[in-house]
């Protein structure tokens, strides 16, 4: 019996290729380099890697022809590049703060995960450089979520998810303070993302059950004319989303979010916020818009309670909140609401839209983690919002950064934020869903307490003996946290090109 | 040669229900009748290794002797431990015995026999991944022995449980790998296919040459059949790797609790176990149920009929003395030695050996610059590999010298002492002085 | 073949009588699973459930991924489970302290809801499906079937999941590796130096109850002189003054 391996068109998967390279490159470098000369070549071989990977994107774009390739595993069209450019560009802005040393001796990674939290060798290994290896799991998350966000079946959908998604359960486990907490992150993740895998996967099963193919198309096609009971359709359906809301975290699917947050090297927690809610959605559009639109009837409404829900409960919680990184942990949830709206409007608008919006908050939400990796006391960072009372007369600078950021958040005007919340909910509304934005305007305003509080409490409150001080930030953080604002500003006082952009990406490819 | 009398997959599936039983049966008292000579098969070796007769009382030259410690054994007390977990203490044995008996199903004893009429191959069953199965059986087997430990309640037995987890697990990921670059070779899973795959050896081109290889996979695959062979020892838990049940460290261990039935059954199973790797060695490499290559030539008819489960066993038994000469010539590894040599010597070999025929096999038939950047890119791979070899650390020997130990030291002997001669060598010694006096009159 | 690989759309009596016999073994064990107190044999329970899946398999003409799933998952996964479990103990039984009032109950509602829920649903679309394409996927043999699909239409899949084993085993190596330093290895050499040096004593450690009347390991060695030897005693076990009964010779003869 012989067969032939299906054509490869190799140009267009040089973007995830390129970091799958690196990546395994970055991994032979951990086993023969010696290990002080690690650091000094996994940040300039991770970095080449992403701008080589973000020039094939830019090259595929230049291109303007959308192929299905590999056997018509792997599709790239127009939003999937853009989707995987801004990965690109915001996991350049990460690897800043995750290759960030001058704040902490030795980079906010802890030595050898493996010694016992809080023992002696623990103690002895607090100084030393931390662990390289985090930038070959970065690449490896980097290259799954770009082929998640461009696979043309469930089946590579799927083992992209995995590949993104275990390098993230494992980065999470290696903060070099608050080891527990960064375990206990870990381990939290890892069980529930492996829940929601399980659910994703079963409803693959479900699918096929119901189309007979698991590439979208195959699905389209088959949700049009096939004969075969609905319910097989809509079981499957359900447990998709379960496992792609998961990863965005969505209400009632969010529960990990703020553990894990607080828990996670603040590096990996800007990366997650940032590039996984890119791919989570990039994923679920391409689900949604590409293999189930004709049942959008079936979907809507569920999918629209719950992202209702996100935002409500999202915008709820963040008001309790005392933790910084927990804040913007439910504020990530709440986001996920908004971005929800602008998916479930189904319409031109609201794919061009959402896509938008990832880009401004993943770039926002950088800038803010880079702010909190500043602010640090002798135990490392301090994330109380106790703490962080008096910061405006300790350090303007920094203070009104993140005044600017938490008005980002909440959708002022000239900030990306209120375009990109202007342009979600002008599309639902197009798209029949104005009940979703009534509900998304409410929240919006109860989520703006939490940020002004944040804001109040920086500027109007006395610095105490231990409000920590700002830490000059390294060339790396600098790089990361003046990229964020810069966009931050540019995509809300000129987001015309931004825009323009995201229109020329066009509409999915069936 | 002809193949006419190699059953193909289609021939099995077919037999009548009294066949079947047959062919079930002929295999179980096999199997036991095999572990009955091999126990004894082994003493007898191992006392002519170490120059003393072995068993010679019961039944000539002593071959009823292992069938009268059976007798024995299923007579002595039952003993059920007061900490074991009785359901899994009982079934573990059972489930090694059944796990031995049904990875047997699938061996070809012969080609196609008539039994009272009827044309069947003389093999019980085989599946398109038949050699899987024997994995599998391989893999459950496991259980029982680990769950013996376990249920066991004690210490002894828990440890060697542990061990044997480890190492079946190790072990068994080497054999499959081993056993890889044979399905690459016959291009099939069913054993029967793989006998057939090696009755004549293959016309190759090497280098624009055509070479006759030779049909049976152990000097083709040899790096295969080594490691094959290897890690079977370890798969079977016997010497030099019988590290759960090792005597000096653990007791018994995995059985040190069982007596009586039970242990006779680990004891049936651990020999069937044998039985059936050396088995699949045969068939994997060693050509089945064929006859050797001069027999052939001179006998046509040797592989037909029943005349080929002679040769199966004789291939068998030679294998079952290779073990017996292991167990009787080589220390036991310590347990991190043994870890490594299987993690860092087997495996990888292993991998870059499959990279390696399968380089070979696509090379074969692919056009020129595929060929060429193959075998460039094995040239790379053996001149990187040679550059990288770790060097040997020069470990300077360790001295002996006497030292001066601090003060308050404890007592220890010179390292240079020398052992003064014995009295009675002095008095021999003195007594062939004597020119007179022989060495008798001297005692 | 016939009798092994099923023919799409009939049932083979051999083939029925093996699923009504497995199906309730597969149950039981996914039940005895949850239900079991002692861990490992949670774990045989499971172990059953996917031996029974992994015939099922077979039966419905996959003999390729039914003794991959009886290899993979019964011979090696559960097996590492089980070593994880008998390193842990035998005695490790799950405290059974609600951290959540209620949990328990709210769980096993959802579960069995879920369950329900998902079980109607599942028996009303299957219920009237026919199945399709058994044969042509078969055709060229159940592996060769698999190999084809791996390597054309779902080779990008299949290449990308090396990446998700690195990533695993260089996760394994991260969370579970501590290396060791050099100047922290003993050698043999510096063992035995420390073994003679001043202060230690080399030879082993007297037993509890050496030259005792009882050897309890609550009772201290005795030297010939009768006095107590110190290097008996255990840091652990406190020791324990011996009745007069206790310390009486015992008498074999009786």
């Amino acid at each position: 019996m012989t067969f032939k391996l299906p054509a490869i068109d190799y140009l267009a998967l040089a973007p995830m290729l390129v970091l799958f390279g690196a990546a395994c490159a970055g991994v032979l470098v951990d086993a023969l380099v010696p290990r002080e000369w690690r650091y000094h070549v996994q940040v300039p071989l991770s970095l080449v890697a992403l701008l080589a990977s973000g020039g094939f994107v830019v090259a595929l774009a230049n291109r303007k022809e959308h192929v299905v390739t590999a056997g018509s595993a792997v599709v790239i069209d127009g939003p999937g590049l853009f989707l995987q450019g801004s990965i690109v560009v915001l996991g350049i802005v990460a690897l800043f703060l995750v290759a960030e040393r001058r704040l902490e001796p030795g980079g906010a990674f802890v030595a050898q995960a493996a010694v016992v939290a809080g023992s002696e060798a623990d103690r002895k290994q607090m100084r030393k450089p931390g662990v390289t290896e985090v930038y070959p799991m970065m690449l490896f998350a980097l290259a799954g979520m770009m082929l998640f966000c461009s696979a043309n079946d469930l089946l590579t959908m799927f083992v992209a998810l995995e590949v993104f998604s275990l390098p993230l359960y494992l980065l999470c486990a290696l903060a070099r303070r608050r080891r527990l907490l960064s375990q206990e992150a870990a381990v939290k993740y890892f069980l529930l993302g492996a829940f929601a895998s399980a659910f994703f996967l079963y409803g693959v099963a479900m699918i096929y059950g119901y189309a007979g193919k698991v590439d979208f198309r195959g699905i389209n096609e088959a949700v049009l004319g096939s004969s075969n009971s609905k319910t097989l359709l809509l079981i499957g359906l359900a447990m998709l989303a379960i496992g792609l809301l998961f990863k965005v975290a969505a209400v009632p699917f969010h529960v990990w979010t703020p553990d894990v947050y607080q828990g996670a090297p603040t590096p990996i927690t800007a990366f997650m916020a940032a590039c996984t809610k890119v791919a989570a959605f990039g994923g679920l559009l391409r689900v949604l818009y590409v293999a189930f639109e004709r049942s959008s009837w079936d979907f809507r409404p569920t999918l629209g309670v719950i992202a209702a829900a996100t935002m409500i409960v999202g915008a709820v919680l963040a008001v309790t909140q005392t933790d910084i990184k927990r804040l913007l942990a439910y504020s990530s949830v709440a986001n996920a609401g908004y971005l929800l709206t602008g998916t479930l409007s189904m319409n031109r608008d609201g794919l061009k839209y959402t896509m938008f919006y990832l880009v401004a908050y993943g770039f926002t939400v950088l800038a803010a983690f880079a702010i909190v990796m500043l602010v640090r006391d002798s135990d490392g960072e301090a994330t109380h919002l106790a703490r962080w009372a008096g910061l405006g007369r300790r350090s303007p600078v920094f203070a009104s950064l993140f005044t600017f950021l938490m008005l980002a958040f909440a959708g002022i005007p000239l900030t990306s934020g209120f375009t990109a919340k202007f342009g979600v909910f002008a599309a639902a509304v197009g798209g029949n869903m104005t009940w979703l934005v009534i509900i998304g305007v409410l929240s919006s305003m109860i989520l703006a307490f939490p940020y002004l509080r944040v804001v109040v409490l920086m500027w109007l409150s006395v610095p105490g003996d231990d409000t920590p001080t700002v830490s000059v930030p390294g060339a790396f953080t600098a790089a990361a946290l003046f990229v964020g604002v810069a966009m931050t500003l540019v995509l809300g006082v000129a987001p015309n090109q931004a825009l323009e952009l995201v229109n020329d990406a066009g509409a999915f490819l069936r | 040669m002809n193949l006419a009398e190699s059953p193909k997959l289609e021939d099995f599936g077919h037999d009548v229900w009294w066949i079947i039983l047959i062919k079930v049966v002929g295999i179980f008292a096999f199997l036991v009748v095999m572990t009955l000579f091999t126990i004894w098969y082994e003493r007898k070796v191992v006392g002519r290794m170490q120059h003393r007769p072995g068993p010679n009382r019961v039944g000539p030259i002593g071959l009823l002797q292992s069938l009268a410690d059976g007798l024995k054994l299923a007579f002595k007390e039952d003993i059920m431990p007061k900490l074991a977990d009785k359901a899994v203490f009982f079934i573990a044995p059972v489930i090694s015995t059944v796990c031995a008996f049904t990875a047997f199903s699938i061996m070809p004893l012969g080609g196609m026999v008539s039994i009272f009429g009827e044309r069947t191959p003389l093999q019980l069953t085989d599946l398109p991944v038949a050699v899987l199965l024997v994995l599998a059986c391989g893999g459950l087997g496991i259980y029982g022995i680990v769950l013996g430990g376990w249920a066991s309640g004690s210490t002894y037995p828990l440890l060697g449980g542990l061990r044997s987890a480890a190492q079946m697990i190790s072990y068994e990921v080497a054999m499959g790998l081993s056993i890889v670059a044979v399905f690459m070779t016959a291009g099939s899973m069913s054993t029967s296919e793989i006998v057939a795959a090696q009755a004549n050896g293959s016309q190759q081109e090497i280098f624009g040459s055509t070479v006759t290889l030779p049909g049976w996979y152990f000097l083709m695959l040899l790096p295969s059949f080594l490691i094959y062979f290897i890690s079977a020892v370890g798969e079977t838990n016997r010497a030099p790797f019988d590290l759960p049940e090792a005597e000096s460290e653990l007791v018994g261990g995995f059985h040190t609790e069982y007596s009586s039935l039970k242990f006779a059954l680990f004891f049936l199973a651990e020999y069937i176990n044998m039985v059936t790797v050396s088995a699949l060695c045969t068939t994997l490499f060693l050509g089945g149920w064929r006859a050797p290559a001069p027999i052939t030539t001179w006998w046509a008819g040797a592989n037909e009929g029943w005349w080929p489960l002679l040769w199966f066993t004789v291939k068998v038994l030679i294998l079952l003395f290779v073990f017996v000469w292991l167990r009787g010539t080589l220390p036991r590894l310590r347990y991190d030695q043994f870890m490594r040599f299987g993690w860092k010597v087997l495996v990888p070999i292993n991998l870059v050996w499959i990279l390696l025929v399968a380089g070979v096999r696509v090379a074969a038939n692919a056009d020129n610059t595929v060929r060429y950047a193959i075998y460039g890119g094995f040239a790379v791979l053996l001149v990187g590999i040679i550059m990288f070899w770790p060097a040997k650390k020069q470990v300077e020997p360790a001295s002996i010298a006497p030292e001066k130990l601090p003060e308050g030291s404890f007592p220890i002997p010179p390292m240079d002492l020398v052992v003064p001669p014995s009295p009675r060598t002095k008095r021999i010694e003195h007594a062939a002085a004597a020119p007179s006096a022989t060495p008798e009159q001297g005692e | 073949m016939s009798t092994v690989l099923a023919l799409a759309g009939e049932v083979t009596t051999g083939e029925a009588a093996t699923f009504y016999i497995l199906a309730p073994i597969a149950l039981i064990g996914a039940i005895g699973m949850v239900w079991a107190r002692n861990a490992v044999h949670s774990a045989l329970f499971l172990v059953l459930t996917m031996l029974s899946l992994g015939v099922f398999y077979i039966l419905q003409a996959g003999p390729f991924i039914g003794m991959v799933q009886i290899i993979v998952y019964t011979g090696a996964i559960m097996m590492l489970f089980l070593f994880v479990l008998m390193l842990i103990g035998r005695d490790a039984s799950d405290s059974l302290i609600e951290t959540l009032r209620g949990q328990r109950t709210v769980a096993l509602l959802l579960g069995i809801g879920f369950a329900g829920l998902l079980c109607t649903g599942l028996g009303r679309a299957v219920g009237s499906m026919t199945s399709v394409g058994l044969d042509e996927a078969n055709a060229a043999g159940n592996t060769q079937g698999i190999a084809r699909d791996l390597f054309t239409k779902y080779v990008f899949a299949f290449e990308v999941t090396s990446a998700l084993l690195i990533t695993a085993a260089v996760g394994a190596m991260l969370l579970a590796h501590v290396e060791k330093v050099k100047a922290e290895k003993v050698t043999q050499l510096e063992m035995m130096r420390a073994r003679f040096a001043p202060g230690n004593y080399p030879a082993p450690k007297p037993g509890p109850g050496v030259f005792a009347a009882t050897n309890s390991v609550a009772a201290p060695g005795l030297l010939p002189d009768r006095t107590v030897a110190g290097r008996s005693l255990s840091a652990l076990v406190p020791t324990r003054e011996l009745t007069e009964a206790e310390a009486a010779p015992k008498g074999t003869e009786k």
